[in-house]
């Protein structure tokens, strides 16, 4: 255990990180000095209002392994159509970004977004010697640690662990989805909860009087700790009950769920709690979802339909609200598919894959090569960066976190930032 | 946050393990008995705690030890629910019977070590594929739950769900797999800073030929590496049980286990200095007897001071199941075990190897929140609880229906003060603005 709060954020966060913050940090920092000055008796003063929004990270997993090469179609290669006899996607029906790719037909939410700059893509995204079981792949994804088959920690739940906890961050991180809880977010001391819509926040929105301590009385320390926290929690809830009531924002979102679970982030990030990362989730629980081994076109539409329409409704929102450029939004999916369909008009598990972003603050455009579509791994295009140099973009670049501890070594950020 | 207690004078180390002998300086209290059975059992009824302030500590802690003889059956019955609700793979019908038994059990600190020795070894369902598997694997912290280490250790270091948890299924002679040897050293035994990385390796080898095979653990000789090792310093062909004796007596070993121990029973505000923990390791040291440790922390000086009451923050699994004991009820155990993992405390799911760690991790301004719904929901007439348990009719029960708010702060804080002033409001309303007080959050 660490006892000094000012050790305990250096250790966290690594000195020089420190200095880069600009996550909720400047609350924590703030916090570490005062509390280096008035040791015990700080340590769990909830931060006043003095707060602004800082940044965020949305993850959106895309379970199954989603087919990159119909959504991000490089049309103007002859190997697409040669091998994808019945689900290539006609040319004409494209949201053409160059000569060569062009977003999805049913895309056509995001790839305007695109053509504005706020919607990025990084290109044949994979790891060595990737594996195709959806469990090892998704588990590699979620524990950034692709040899290790028995940590029990994902990349995000070490990062709760590293700037959350009683003296860091409170709520470092939040997963709002109904599916179950995925191994990315897990953590060994703080808890990375699984909400569904704002009333699940925080137990019920409904208020609880928190009896204030009979004056004069000596607080136990570890008493006044849980009050602090009630007080907290008190505050939450109302700030919570207001926006669950603004049902401005609501008529802006299409009907699916990934709207939905995107338009409860939005509000939480509206909200100002200062909960820096969340994930959500595409495609369902188990397997399924993206994993289309037959008939896979209108399974495909459809979600690529819902993703596309609800990150594009999820913009435009936090655009309004003049917040989009505090978000940095991230897809991925456990693999790619192969490039040949394979008889059932289907494809197979493969390898790399494009990874979508949207924020305020992205240069956009296209980052990295297509892959090529003739020298294939195992019939399937082949990676050429590492997921988690995009993690370390993420953490670094975006949240101010140092990542090497997080991700078990140096990875270099990608260049996808506005400077 | 360990630093809080230091600017008390150091304790006394003779003197804290002395048993405690209620003074008139130092009376036998309500919050003192009420204090023995938050840490020693799940809360406690009304009943449990009128007896105990009748019979003194030394006896109820000998209550609590050694119950009277009725457990067995009880265990016996359990037993076949928990083996019958354990088929299939999923563990969710053991889950909600381990909560039943923790809400029902006759033998409550036993069921409360079985919980802290759950921790301890943090195996995980979810790499086990047959629920029987967890099902034994708690039987046997259970069975070892206030005995001897020793026979608790060894056979944990052969138990299917643990070895599966570890990543230790088949560790062949020439590639040795080093979960077990890793956890035994870091986690079971001498801990952190006491062994090095080639004592991993070494100890790895001993705990060669053990397989896991469709889920039962298998020996497989010719797979074993018989050769010599070098572990903590000591030198010999060791078998895998002769590597756990060689962790086990190492000098860190008590320390480290008494240490736990005493986070988990007397507080986890303060590290205790080694001279306090000292007497406690060299009880255990003598022959590793878990229950004889218990006792004398449960009997003394220094668990029935103020550096142990309340310096601790209940679990998921006190708050809930504390709650529902006190009312002498029973609710619907799948749903609170969902419920516990939306606390942050997923019953055979630990989080990692190291446990739960619990403390002040334990409450943040989403799962305060919950913690909140949850135990008015356990006190509601309606929702996913259904109104099983009865505030105004166990008022009523005890004679005390007419002082229905002091009463139910006797039961649920312990707290005798009577400062309470005769609201108006059923003793279901009482209830519910209790159990939101920042104090019932603490043991």
């Amino acid at each position: 255990m660490i006892e000094n709060r000012r050790e305990f954020l250096k250790a966290a966060l690594g000195a020089s990180a420190l200095l880069a913050l600009n996550v909720s940090p400047p609350l924590a920092l703030g916090k570490a000095s005062r509390c280096a000055r008035k040791a015990s008796r700080c340590a769990h003063k909830a931060p006043r209002r003095a707060r602004k929004v800082s940044r965020v990270l949305v993850v959106v997993q895309l379970s199954g392994g989603n087919d990159g090469l119909n959504t991000i179609v490089p049309h103007g290669d002859d190997a697409y159509g040669r091998n994808r006899s019945t689900i290539r996607l006609p040319e004409r029906k494209l949201h053409r970004i160059d000569d060569h790719l062009g977003f999805h037909p049913r895309m056509e939410a995001l790839s305007r977004l695109y053509r504005e700059g706020t919607v990025a893509i990084i290109q044949g995204v994979g790891y060595p010697d990737s594996s195709r079981d959806h469990g090892v792949s998704l588990r590699t994804w979620h524990t950034a640690a692709p040899a290790d088959r028995t940590g029990r920690t994902g990349w995000l739940g070490r990062v709760a662990d590293r700037i959350g906890g009683p003296s860091g961050i409170d709520v470092p991180a939040l997963f709002v989805s109904p599916s179950s809880r995925p191994l990315a977010v897990r953590s060994e001391r703080t808890h990375v909860a699984k909400i569904r819509s704002l009333d699940d926040v925080a137990g019920s929105l409904e208020s609880r009087a928190v009896p204030a301590a009979a004056p004069g009385t000596e607080i136990d320390p570890l008493l006044e700790f849980v009050r602090e926290k009630s007080a907290e929690t008190e505050t939450l809830r109302r700030t919570l009950r207001t926006i669950s009531d603004e049902q401005g924002s609501a008529s802006d979102y299409p009907g699916f769920r990934l709207a939905a679970d995107l338009r409860t982030v939005a509000q939480l990030i509206r909200a100002d709690l200062g909960i820096p990362i969340f994930f959500t989730e595409l495609g369902g629980d188990g397997f399924g979802g993206f994993d289309n081994h037959a008939n896979q076109i209108g399974n495909h539409c459809a979600l690529l339909h819902q993703l596309s329409e609800s990150v594009a409704a999820f913009v435009r929102d936090l655009a309004k609200a003049k917040l989009l450029d505090r978000v940095l939004l991230m897809t991925f999916s456990e693999f790619g598919r192969t490039l040949a369909e394979n008889g059932r008009r289907g494809t197979g598990h493969g390898e790399a894959a494009p990874v979508l972003l949207a924020g305020g603050r992205l240069r956009g455009g296209l980052t990295g090569k297509h892959p090529s579509l003739t020298d294939l791994e195992q019939g399937a295009p082949r990676f050429h960066t590492d997921f988690r140099r995009l993690y370390a973009t993420a953490l670094e670049e975006w949240l101010g976190f140092e990542s090497e501890a997080v991700l078990g070594g140096r990875f270099e950020p990608l260049k996808i930032l506005a400077t | 946050m360990n630093a809080e207690r230091n600017d008390r004078k150091p304790i006394d180390p003779t003197w804290a393990w002395e048993p405690f002998e209620p003074q008139a300086r130092h009376p036998w209290t309500l919050a003192l008995a009420g204090h023995l059975f938050r840490r020693a059992a799940f809360g406690a009824t009304w009943k449990e705690l009128e007896r105990a302030l009748d019979e003194g500590p030394l006896r109820s802690v000998d209550r609590l030890l050694r119950p009277e003889p009725d457990t067995e059956a009880f265990a016996e019955r359990f037993d076949d629910y928990e083996l019958a609700a354990s088929r299939g793979d999923s563990v969710d019908g053991l889950r909600s019977w381990w909560l039943r038994r923790m809400i029902e059990t006759p033998d409550p600190l036993r069921e409360k070590m079985t919980l802290f020795w759950h921790g301890h070894f943090s195996a995980d369902a979810s790499r086990c594929k047959e629920a029987r598997t967890m099902q034994r694997h708690v039987a046997l912290l259970r069975e070892h739950a206030l005995g001897s280490y020793r026979t608790l250790l060894e056979e944990a270091s052969r138990d299917p769900a643990l070895l599966l948890t570890l990543g230790h299924e088949r560790s062949r002679r020439a590639r040795p797999q080093d979960g077990f040897a890793r956890a035994l050293l870091d986690a079971f035994t001498v801990g952190p800073d006491h062994f090095a990385e080639s004592d991993v390796a070494e100890a790895a080898r001993a705990f060669t030929g053990y397989f896991v095979l469709r889920e039962r653990f298998r020996f497989v000789e010719r797979e074993h590496d018989g050769g010599e090792k070098r572990i903590l310093g000591k030198r010999g062909s060791f078998s895998g049980k002769e590597a756990v004796e060689v962790a086990l007596t190492h000098r860190a070993t008590p320390r480290n286990i008494a240490r736990k121990i005493y986070r988990y029973l007397v507080s986890e505000t303060a590290d205790p200095s080694d001279a306090l923990i000292a007497p406690l390791a060299d009880l255990f040291a003598k022959d590793h007897d878990v229950g004889a440790l218990v006792e004398r922390i449960l009997k003394s000086n220094l668990f029935f001071s103020e550096h142990a009451l309340r310096q601790r923050i209940k679990d998921p699994v006190e708050l809930a199941v504390g709650t529902v004991r006190a009312f002498e009820g029973t609710v619907a155990t799948k749903a609170l075990a969902r419920d516990l993992d939306r606390l942050g405390m997923s019953l055979l799911h630990p989080p990692t190897e190291k446990g739960w760690i619990g403390g002040r991790h334990w409450i943040d301004r989403v799962r305060l929140g919950r913690r909140h719904a949850l135990t008015v929901a356990l006190l509601s007439t309606g929702g996913r609880y259904g109104g099983k348990l009865d505030p105004e009719g166990l008022c009523a029960r005890n004679g005390r229906g007419d002082v229905a708010q002091v009463f139910l702060r006797s039961l649920l804080l312990h707290d005798d003060s009577g400062e309470a002033a005769a609201a108006a409001g059923s003793a279901r309303s009482a209830a519910h603005s209790l159990v939101i007080l920042s104090e019932y959050q603490l043991a």
